[in-house]
């Protein structure tokens, strides 16, 4: 019943988006406007105006910095709002367990952290971790020069730490998550902006301004891999915890 | 018109993915469903927005010493880069707001909880 | 490059979305969502954006899929 009005919206909402497209440029034209404005600018002169051979990352963190500033308190204030949805009644995973009702059709089996792992992916996980962390720290730290960054190695490193937990049980994933150090990882990427934006401000006058003149274009390249490092931890910390309170509710 | 949808699949493709999601938002039920099509559509819109920035046989805007152009456009691809993690952030506070709803009323299927008001 | 890559690649995207829409079963959509990450990933590469492609195939086909996991075993498996 409800199936008939929902293909008529999706195609009354489809037929305008099918001929506005059908009025663009056409794809991979050179001289459409995406690619004659701003980008031009940045395609003939980023490289050495941003101080990242990876236009993608000069262009994410120095001529929009404030974006991907906003973008990293979007992450943080995801995880603060996830837990205050999962912590903040205050009943802890403990005291909801035993208050669980008729609803719960899994009853006693969803305690148990340690999900039933083949000896395989237990060993293949295990075998492959440190290579994975090798290669997330290579797309974090080389991110300005080849593909890569902040953002994808934190990922990398998040998955990391979840098929670990997935391996080796969350509960063996605890003392890594308890730690004192946990909350100055989770805020680590707008700290890390803080951070440079305020070193910016000192060596240039503008929050989040990199120095481009000769003598000082050698920081700009250290400020950059401080952000991507900053946004990597803060990130991949972010994600971890996520998963690890989602799974331990 | 024909003819420049076909010049132009990659747009058609991502407003077919766009439709597929938006149905998936509005018809299904469950609220996992509709998250999983809030994910379609939202994947529909960067791949749209990738395509924007690409040019014909371009090269990835990264510029080694002997790198020879035309390169795609670096501004589009920071924006999708950004929508990424912003949707994984909204797709994981909703989960959680799923989870809530679950293990409070039992059920996550969207007339059931109206029903229950 | 070549128009039948293509075209595969974006018919496997629409029909892999589609299943994902009519599967009953939300483990498997979500396995058939992680896929269609990951073919979205190889055209993003195919684009000239490997950022964005090395970022989907982390976030989009790896971490998202979890996170709507985790979310399954929570809650229920089965849409009514």
């Amino acid at each position: 019943m409800r199936r008939p009005i929902a293909i008529a919206l999706v195609l009354l909402s489809a037929i305008p988006l099918v001929v506005a497209v059908a009025g663009l440029p056409a794809h991979g034209d050179p001289s459409a406007p995406v690619h004659t404005h701003v980008s031009a600018h940045y395609i003939e002169r980023g490289a050495e105006e941003a101080g990242a051979t990876n236009l993608v990352t000069g262009v994410l963190l120095n001529y929009r910095g404030l974006d991907a500033a906003g973008e990293v308190t979007v992450i943080f204030t995801a995880l603060i709002a996830v837990l205050a949805i999962l912590l903040g009644t205050g009943t802890t995973p403990e005291s909801t367990a035993s208050s669980r009702g008729a609803s719960d059709r899994r009853g006693a089996d969803r305690e148990s952290t340690v999900a039933p792992v083949s000896p395989i992916v237990s060993f293949v996980v295990r075998l492959l971790a440190p290579f994975i962390a090798l290669y997330a720290a290579y797309v974090i730290l080389h991110g300005h020069v080849t593909p890569g960054g902040g953002f994808q190695g934190g990922a990398i490193l998040a998955g990391l730490f979840i098929a670990l937990a997935m391996v080796l049980g969350t509960r063996a994933m605890q003392p890594v998550a308890r730690t004192a150090l946990a909350p100055w990882l989770q805020g680590a990427a707008v700290l890390s902006f803080v951070v440079v934006g305020t070193v910016g401000a000192f060596l240039t006058g503008f929050f989040l301004g990199f120095p481009a003149e000769p003598p000082l274009h050698l920081v700009r390249e250290l400020l950059i891999i401080a952000l991507e490092v900053g946004i990597a931890i803060g990130g991949a910390a972010v994600l971890a915890t996520i998963f690890l309170h989602m799974e331990a509710s | 018109m024909i003819v420049m949808l076909w010049h132009n699949i990659d747009y058609v493709a991502s407003v077919v993915l766009f439709s597929i999601g938006l149905y998936v938002v509005i018809a299904k039920e469950n609220l996992i469903k509709k998250f999983l099509g809030l994910n379609i559509m939202e994947t529909a819109v960067f791949a749209f927005i990738i395509a924007l920035g690409m040019v014909e046989d371009g090269r990835p805007p990264i510029m080694t010493g002997d790198a020879q152009g035309p390169f795609a456009s670096p501004l589009p691809q920071t924006l999708v880069l950004t929508g990424i993690v912003v949707a994984v952030s909204t797709t994981a506070l909703a989960l959680t707001l799923i989870i809530r709803i679950f293990r409070r009323f039992g059920t996550i299927e969207a007339n059931e909880l109206r029903e229950m008001e | 490059m070549s128009l039948t890559f293509d075209i595969l690649l974006l018919l496997y995207l629409v029909a892999a979305a589609l299943v994902v829409a009519q599967a009953k079963d939300l483990l498997a959509a979500s396995i058939v969502f992680s896929s269609y990450g990951l073919a979205l990933c190889l055209l993003w590469q195919y684009r000239g954006a490997p950022d964005v492609a090395m970022a989907e195939a982390a976030v989009g086909a790896g971490i998202t899929t979890v996170l709507f996991l985790v979310a399954i075993g929570r809650t229920t498996r089965r849409e009514k």
